[in-house]
């Protein structure tokens, strides 16, 4: 009786997974049935959707990691007070909606906005454009990775860039050839973890950008356009699957990418 | 090749000051944990910017406030190993090694020697962490000699490893030491260590220098109650000068009185220094002795520590006797001794005004 009963603890982990793994099952099952994934696969708005939602998640990413890791790294070794205030907001942007983050956005860089219609005046337009979906992908995404790049340089003792510096390395060539094999499973965690979130993204891109198909309509923004329209939960089915099949097949890639290039194990 | 620095350091509310120097020659820095004793390699490592001070390392100004020079790390040539391995994880050994030196003939030339010296061949291709903490610290070390290194700043680099291991070690680095003929700066907090690498010893506490001397100096002539205390003197008593004696606790005791010292003093007296007699109530005490009661043993194996009280005038006092001497004259067997204060071994030092700061 007792040794049955210790066996209950792998109830919740069999629930938890079922809760995941069900709608992916219902998702592909509905997408099979009603759904026409073959006609979606040759519609050339569906590949534009899917193309722009490639492009722009990793360009986003591009830019958070030209930009965040250096952000990062001065947060994590810099000892001021204000510093460490500054890293203490780093989980600020991961709490706020995306809604919030789009609004946000238009308020400062929309055709009306404080920074927006000067650029606009130099003709330089971010809201409704592809850079304003990017924009929007960066506001949303780059937390995730700067958060976790930032644990990492933490961990990383800054004690082998001291002794490094005194075997004559460079600032340079320590970052290069010491500090960034320390981190580099962190970066490239946070760097999937980015890239994931900004191909997600829908939001902050509906309210900042639109969802004009070609320029704008990434594929959430193309699923949630077909939901909306006659097509229904059917034609929403069919892009869905071809996003989950393609996120998946690029995150098996960027996994061995990492572990190629990989820490030392 | 020499070292000279005098330098204020400053890391939060605690200062660091400190004026040093070394030839071809180990300077122990001792002191307790959070002395300064780190901070001192790291300032001048060039890890640590100092407030007012200058550094000079081979004759070059690396540090000089007053002339805005201020050298990093990467050009001062020092060798800086510490405590925890810093070997960089994802290297092999010889990578380790070479990665400042790379392309540098002379500096893969040195390697073979060194890879020798440290008894470390065959393990090039190795991880750091496929080799032994005490290959580790041996690597480390051949990493801080393969430049054109002029002083090796060593800050613990053997306390992580067990006794055996850091008896082999200590014993090379003085191999290396005759064999490099370059100033060594080593940070210990363990008087053995202090005792069996030193030339010079500097004794640091709480961010100040306290005595810089010869060894045998600073062991058997601290310049101060807190040099004694800290070096493990065993006995510090305070006394007053009463011409050519200084009477502790109510016993006139002789003494190398130093010229100019007078009124209250402080009495040293290391435990191994102090004699034991056998109690003869017929016979004649010998000068600066007293009869007192064995209070407190403790064994260490080679040595027998004791703790005594005097039965009369005299002060109670911690001895030390060797294991073959302890069991000779049969020191288990009775309580009540002679003990006797050699006057050679008495250092009389100026009593410290209390700080005004504490």
């Amino acid at each position: 009786m007792v040794t049955q009963l210790r066996r209950l603890w792998v109830v919740p982990p069999i629930v938890f997974a079922l809760f995941f793994v069900l709608p992916l099952v219902g998702l592909f099952v509905r997408a099979l049935t009603d759904g026409d994934v073959g006609s979606e696969l040759g519609s050339g708005r569906t590949w534009d959707a899917l193309w722009l939602s490639v492009f722009t998640a990793t360009f986003s990413l591009g830019i958070s990691i030209a930009f965040g890791t250096p952000l990062a790294y001065m947060l994590a070794r810099s000892r001021s007070t204000s510093m460490r205030l500054a890293a203490s907001l780093l989980d600020l942007p991961l709490v706020l909606p995306p809604a919030v983050a789009g609004i946000a956005l238009l308020a400062m860089f929309g055709r009306r906005g404080y920074a927006g219609e000067p650029l606009e005046g130099a003709g330089i337009a971010l809201s409704f454009t592809t850079a304003g979906v990017i924009a929007a992908q960066v506001f949303v995404s780059a937390p995730y990775y700067v958060r976790t790049a930032y644990a990492g340089f933490v961990a990383a003792d800054p004690r082998f860039e001291g002794v490094a510096h005194t075997l004559g390395l460079s600032r340079w060539r320590t970052f290069r050839r010491v500090t960034l094999p320390l981190v580099w499973p962190a970066l490239a965690g946070g760097a999937v973890l980015c890239w994931a979130r900004a191909l997600g993204e829908l939001g902050a891109t509906l309210l900042f950008a639109g969802s004009l198909p070609g320029r704008t309509q990434t594929m959430p923004l193309a699923i949630l356009a077909a939901f909306e329209s006659s097509a229904g939960l059917a034609g929403a089915v069919s892009i869905a699957v071809i996003l989950v099949a393609v996120a998946l097949a690029l995150l098996v890639v960027l996994h061995r990418f990492i572990g190629s290039q990989g820490a030392y194990q | 090749m020499s070292l000279s620095a005098s330098f204020t350091t400053l890391a939060g509310d605690f200062a660091l000051e400190i004026a040093i120097d070394a030839e071809d020659e180990v300077v122990v820095i001792y002191g307790r944990s959070g002395s300064g004793k780190t901070l001192t390699l790291r300032t001048i490592a060039g890890l640590t910017r100092p407030s007012p001070g200058q550094i000079a390392i081979g004759g070059r100004q690396v540090f000089d406030s007053s002339a805005g020079i201020d050298l990093p790390p990467q050009e001062r040539r020092v060798g800086y190993v510490i405590q925890e391995s810093t070997l960089f994880p994802h290297m092999n050994v010889e990578e380790n090694v070479l990665v400042g030196v790379e392309g540098d003939g002379d500096a893969r030339a040195r390697w073979q020697t060194l890879r020798s010296v440290l008894s470390i061949e065959g393990l090039d291709e190795r991880r750091p962490t496929e080799i032994s903490g005490g290959q580790q610290q041996r690597v480390a070390l051949a990493r801080a000699l393969v430049r054109d290194t002029e002083v090796l700043l060593l800050d613990e680099p053997f306390s992580a490893l067990d006794e055996v291991l850091r008896q082999d070690l200590r014993a090379e680095l003085l191999r290396l030491r005759k064999e490099y003929g370059l100033p060594i700066l080593f940070v210990t907090h363990d008087l053995r260590e202090a005792h069996l690498l030193a030339d010079r010893v500097a004794v640091i506490d709480e961010g100040d220098l306290l005595q810089f001397d010869r060894r045998d100096e600073v062991f058997q002539r601290p310049s101060s109650r807190r040099v004694a205390e800290l070096t493990g003197v065993g006995n510090v008593f305070s006394g007053t000068i009463d011409g050519d004696r200084v009477t502790v606790d109510g016993l006139a005791l002789r003494a190398d009185v130093p010229s100019g010292v007078s009124g209250d003093v402080d009495v040293a007296i290391r435990a191994e220094r102090c004699n034991l007699r056998r109690h003869d109530p017929d016979g004649e005490m010998p000068p600066n002795s007293f009869v007192a009661s064995i209070t407190s043993r403790l064994s260490f194996g080679n040595t027998h520590t004791l703790h005594l009280q005097p039965e009369g005038a005299g002060p109670a006092v911690e001895i030390e006797v060797a294991s073959r001497p302890y069991e000779v004259i049969g020191v288990a067997s009775r309580d009540r001794w002679v003990v006797e204060l050699p006057p050679e071994d008495l250092h009389v030092m100026t009593r410290e005004l209390p700080d005004a700061s504490s």
